[in-house]
């Protein structure tokens, strides 16, 4: 089975919560460590884009759920990626 | 005939022949640790990120089990901490065994010793430990004479509402033309009282006369054996995960644990981004987030204390970003009497 990071960009507020509390981003990162969104997106595992959140490197994933977390309108999901 | 039955987020593979064999997998004791994994001579077993399902709701189990895969040998029921995973042969648990290894680990109370102060009850963090307790009876503490002269009480309730005890009660009533008094009566329960005075001083007519024999005469009145809280302690076996807990919070060292594996577990500081994974990852409570004096102070990232770890490995698994290292640098069990065991046993080993 793999688990892996599913948007709905639909439910999607583009707070950007996501983005700043997904560790991998925050390592990666010296903005986002800050709390700001990142410069690039070549290291990113999801950014904000045109106001929707955007996966990015998804094989980055370290698949800790902490930006399910933080997610306040249930945007993101670890799901079974089978299924969908 | 191989047969795979998943119930709950439970597992089931069993397989009959000249002998039954059966794995059972108890999802509600799984920490995603990954040992299984390891252990596993055909890559039978795959383990969900471990972040992923103790973080965020999941419909799947914390592991997945390929049936045709699996060889039913059993090593990874023998080297799961968390009694997870169970093999039989015949109905037969391999853990009673001697044929096979087993962890040695466990956790024990010394009745004779607890004084039942319940810290471990509440330390443990699987919440395995019950300690019923049954405390004495406070009559028996303490004694001594106490009289309420009604004639001179004026029924103004001072001592009922300063009795630290509860133990004093005036009758209110409403006075009428006929009784023109506003209490039919005052009681002290000897019960309850344990003679401290504090009604004697306070009331404002001198109404009360009383004595404490215990402070008068010290304790040669009282009876040794009505002083101990007596108990049963019950530690459930199957939830423990012998991390030690209770051991290193008994006042008395009445408990007595053993640990499956020894290593170390090493964080950076550096790399870790404090998402909080590894903290709720770990079975046995061994990480937390330090809080700074002031506000704004500047603290560790993340404190561990290996007294607790057992070493399985869930916050190494959970960790998003490769901040921790645990290595395991022995496991202790029964003689492994199979190379092939031995070899697997050794994957788990750094």
């Amino acid at each position: 089975m793999s688990i892996g990071l599913v948007t709905y960009p639909e439910l999607c507020h583009g707070c950007g919560n996501c983005v700043v509390s997904c560790p991998v981003n925050s390592l990666n990162s010296p903005e986002v460590a800050g709390g700001k969104g990142p410069r690039y997106d070549d290291d990113m595992i999801m950014v904000v884009e045109d106001g929707v959140v955007t996966l990015k490197q998804t094989d980055l994933c370290g698949k800790c759920g902490t930006c399910v977390d933080a997610c306040p309108v249930f945007a993101l999901k670890l799901e079974n990626l089978e299924d969908s | 005939m191989e047969m795979t039955d998943v119930i709950n987020k439970d597992i089931s593979v069993e397989r009959t022949g000249v002998e039954l064999r059966k794995l059972h997998f108890n999802n509600d004791l799984c920490a995603a640790c990954g040992l299984c994994e390891k252990v596993c001579p055909v890559t039978a077993i795959e383990v969900n990120p471990t972040g992923a399902m103790v973080r965020t709701e999941q419909e799947s189990s914390n592991i997945d089990i390929d049936s045709s895969e699996c060889a039913l040998c059993g090593m990874c029921s023998c080297i799961c901490p968390y009694n997870a995973l169970n093999f039989d042969i015949d109905g037969e648990s391999i853990k009673e065994s001697d044929l096979y290894p087993r962890l040695i680990k466990s956790s024990e109370i010394d009745e004779e010793t607890c004084i039942y102060c319940k810290n471990c009850e509440l330390a443990c963090p699987p919440k395995a430990i019950t300690i019923a307790r049954e405390l004495p009876v406070r009559s028996k503490l303490v004694t001594g004479e106490i009289e309420i002269d009604k004639d001179t009480c004026v029924n103004c309730g001072i001592c009922e509402e300063m009795c630290p005890a509860d133990a004093i009660t005036l009758a209110y009533k409403n006075p009428t033309s006929i009784d023109p008094t506003i209490s039919s009566g005052i009681d002290v329960n000897k019960d309850s009282c344990v003679y401290c005075l504090v009604c004697k001083k306070a009331c404002p007519v001198d109404a009360i006369k009383a004595v404490c024999r215990t402070c008068s005469y010290g304790d040669y009145d009282l009876n040794s054996e009505d002083f101990g809280t007596k108990g049963k302690t019950f530690i459930n076996q199957e939830t423990c995960v012998d991390c030690g807990w209770c051991e290193d919070i008994c006042p008395v060292d009445a408990i007595k644990v053993e640990k499956p594996f020894e290593g170390t577990l090493e964080i950076s500081g550096e790399t870790c981004q404090g998402c909080e994974t590894c903290i709720m990852a770990c079975p046995c409570n061994v990480l937390s987030f330090p809080q700074p004096e002031k506000s704004g102070g500047k603290v560790e990232k993340i404190h561990k204390d290996e007294k607790y770890c057992i070493y399985c490995g869930a916050c190494e698994k959970a960790c998003p970003v490769n901040a921790i290292d645990v290595v395991r640098t022995k496991i202790n069990c029964t003689p492994i009497k199979s190379k092939a065991w031995q070899k697997a046993f050794d994957n788990v080993l750094n």
